[in-house]
């Protein structure tokens, strides 16, 4: 009868990968368990959803406007402080345009947040 | 015009930058505090800093010098560059906080586990960067040749040797509070001549009706569809693919501040657009024997003496191009501050030595250029840089950001493929012009390039055999998720 074979017990290695350089960033090492990783893949596609509804709206409402100048007859011969209308509008009226899609977007977003911060608190 | 006093407000804008400066210098101890100004910075600054270096020497000079050239459709060119920050607003501002990354390459290897597509990005980071200092630099000569005639290279050495000095000295904690003082110094340097202005010839009565002045032939009808919604596209997009604006979203303490941040900056970027665009009107009205491609950057430097003989004309000048200077301090400086980054951390080790010697690389280049090179229009040159950018370093943030499938090799390709493909079709047109019904294709080539290179980098990661990097998730997660409290 021969002797079992000696076999040296070790810890697994697991497959050899070269570790990334990552120059000081933390890379998110700490484990995710389910729940959190299925909230968060949610809150990504809610922000997500959010953003290009806003992209699309904000689109929208540019475009409109711009046809809005360009289409209306009689715009031109309105002149205030000796510019034409047209020319006011498209120099002046599409930043109030891009503040409010911003604002609502802010505040979509910090409201996503707060969801998701007491989705995970209640588990 | 009087030199003397020009001279004088560029010198005093010099010293009150150095003096701000210093005491940024004071405050910068680690390297932290020089690369993200150790990630304090209050919304309120963050705001006006990144405004401040945001306005540079296109907007500043160009905008008026566009309304004044090309009608109406000058507008776009601001109300591309506000509605930029939109997206960076909503794509990328808190993601990219949250990364916890320095620069553009940083996040990009972080995201892909990749060094190669790290490389190719610092690549495309550095030559945007430089492009876009280049006309910084050009605007400086072009503005002490107008009020004190002197030769080009004099303003073009003047700002690469402060801005070298400046930011090898202070780094990112320096640079915040200059910058956001250089904003409001540009905002009062063309507000105040404006209303001036405004309330002198506003009134009327007018010699030319106000159809000739502002002739609907170059009016708000007459836009070409395809040149307008191309350059909207580079614009919108290419803000965020520019270096020195996402270099600052690193200094917001969290990603709601980073939001915050951006919807204060949209706001004080929109105010200064809406006076620019104000000049360019006024421009229209007092000075339309400058509508030509050469004259019309300067408008802006000689409109105060047209309407104002005497001293209010001077020193509203002095004023203006004390504003003119802060824009190409402020706008080469941001860019400086991160090309320095991205070039010390590649190529050395990272520390602060280092950093202060990349400063002086990132200067000495655009500056050989500049002044080797004649300028063309400010405005048009700004805009090829946002063309590049938006085929290159935006597709890889957007999808970086939101999409898991993204590979290093799709990275790798779709970035090269966006850069070529829109360096080449803007050779050609400066080449040759236009060649017949592509013309159009080729000066405005972001309505192509910029679909063209994500539907590249999608089709190579996804036939990429190795598949997404492994800690995606984790990655994706940490992006999205709050802070904890």
């Amino acid at each position: 009868m021969t002797e079992p074979r000696r076999v040296r017990v070790t810890a697994d290695p697991g497959p050899r990968r070269p570790v990334a350089a990552t120059r000081g960033i933390a890379l998110p090492d700490a484990p995710v368990d389910e729940a959190d990783a299925v909230f968060a893949r949610a809150l990504r596609r809610t922000q997500l959803r959010l953003a290009l509804g806003t992209v699309s709206g904000f689109v929208i409402v540019t475009v409109a406007l711009s046809l809005a100048i360009v289409a209306i007859p009689g715009l031109d011969g309105i002149v205030l402080l000796g510019v034409p209308l047209p020319w006011l509008l498209h120099a002046f009226a599409y930043y109030p345009v891009v503040l409010v899609f911003a604002l609502r977007y802010a505040r979509g977003a910090d409201r996503n947040e707060r969801r998701y911060r007491a989705l995970r608190e209640r588990e | 015009m009087n030199p003397a006093l020009d001279l004088a407000a560029v010198a005093l804008v010099v010293v009150v930058t150095a003096l701000v400066g210093g005491y940024g210098l004071r405050v910068s101890r680690t390297t932290s505090d020089f690369f993200v100004a150790s990630r304090t910075v209050r919304p309120v600054w963050n705001a006006s800093a990144i405004s401040g270096e945001y306005l540079s020497a296109g907007t500043f000079l160009g905008l008026s010098g566009l309304v004044l050239l090309g009608g109406a459709r000058g507008f776009w060119f601001p109300i591309g560059y506000a509605a930029g920050y939109l997206l960076v607003l909503m794509f990328i501002a808190a993601p990219l906080r949250r990364s916890g990354a320095y620069t553009i390459p940083d996040f990009v290897e972080a995201r892909l586990e990749s060094p190669a597509a790290r490389r190719v990005t610092s690549v495309a980071v550095l030559v945007i960067g430089w492009l876009y200092i280049v006309p910084q630099l050009h605007g400086a000569g072009i503005t002490l040749g107008v009020v004190a005639g002197l030769p080009p290279w004099v303003g073009a050495v003047t700002v690469a040797v402060l801005v070298a000095a400046a930011v090898a000295a202070g780094g990112m904690r320096a640079i915040t509070y200059v910058q956001a003082f250089q904003y409001w110094l540009k905002l009062a340097a063309l507000l105040v001549p404006v209303i001036l202005i405004a309330f002198a010839v506003g009134g009327g009565p007018y010699d030319v009706p106000a159809s000739v002045v502002f002739p609907p032939a170059a009016g708000p009808a007459e836009i070409d569809a395809y040149e307008s919604a191309s350059l909207l596209l580079a614009l919108l997009l290419g803000t965020m693919g520019l270096p020195h604006v996402l270099v600052r979203f690193y200094t917001s303490p969290t990603g709601v501040s980073a939001r915050r941040t951006t919807v204060l900056v949209i706001g004080l970027v929109s105010a200064f657009y809406a006076v620019s665009s104000a000049m360019g009107l006024l421009a229209r009205r007092v000075a339309p024997d400058l509508a030509e491609p050469g004259l019309a950057d300067t408008v802006v430097l000689v409109l105060p003496s047209r309407v104002f003989p005497g001293l209010l004309g001077e020193l509203l000048t002095a004023l203006l191009v004390a504003g003119a200077f802060a824009a190409f301090l402020a706008t080469s400086a941001g860019l400086v501050v991160s090309l320095a980054g991205v070039v010390s951390q590649d190529v050395f080790g990272g520390s602060v030595r280092s950093f202060r010697l990349s400063a002086l690389l990132c200067t000495a280049v655009p500056l050989g250029v500049a002044l080797l090179t004649v300028p063309a229009g400010l405005g048009a040159s700004v805009g090829i840089v946002f063309v590049v950018a938006a085929s290159s370093l935006s597709p890889v943030l957007l999808l970086g950001v939101w999409w898991r499938g993204l590979t290093a090799r799709g990275a790798i390709a779709g970035m090269t493929v966006g850069a070529l493909s829109c360096g080449v079709a803007l050779l050609v047109h400066g080449a040759v012009g236009g060649v017949g019904a592509a013309a159009p294709f080729l000066a405005q080539p972001a309505a192509w390039t910029i679909p063209l290179a994500t539907a590249v980098m999608v089709a190579v990661s996804v036939s990429d055999p190795r598949g997404a990097p492994l800690r995606t998730d984790r990655t994706l997660a940490r992006l999205h998720t709050p802070e904890r409290a």
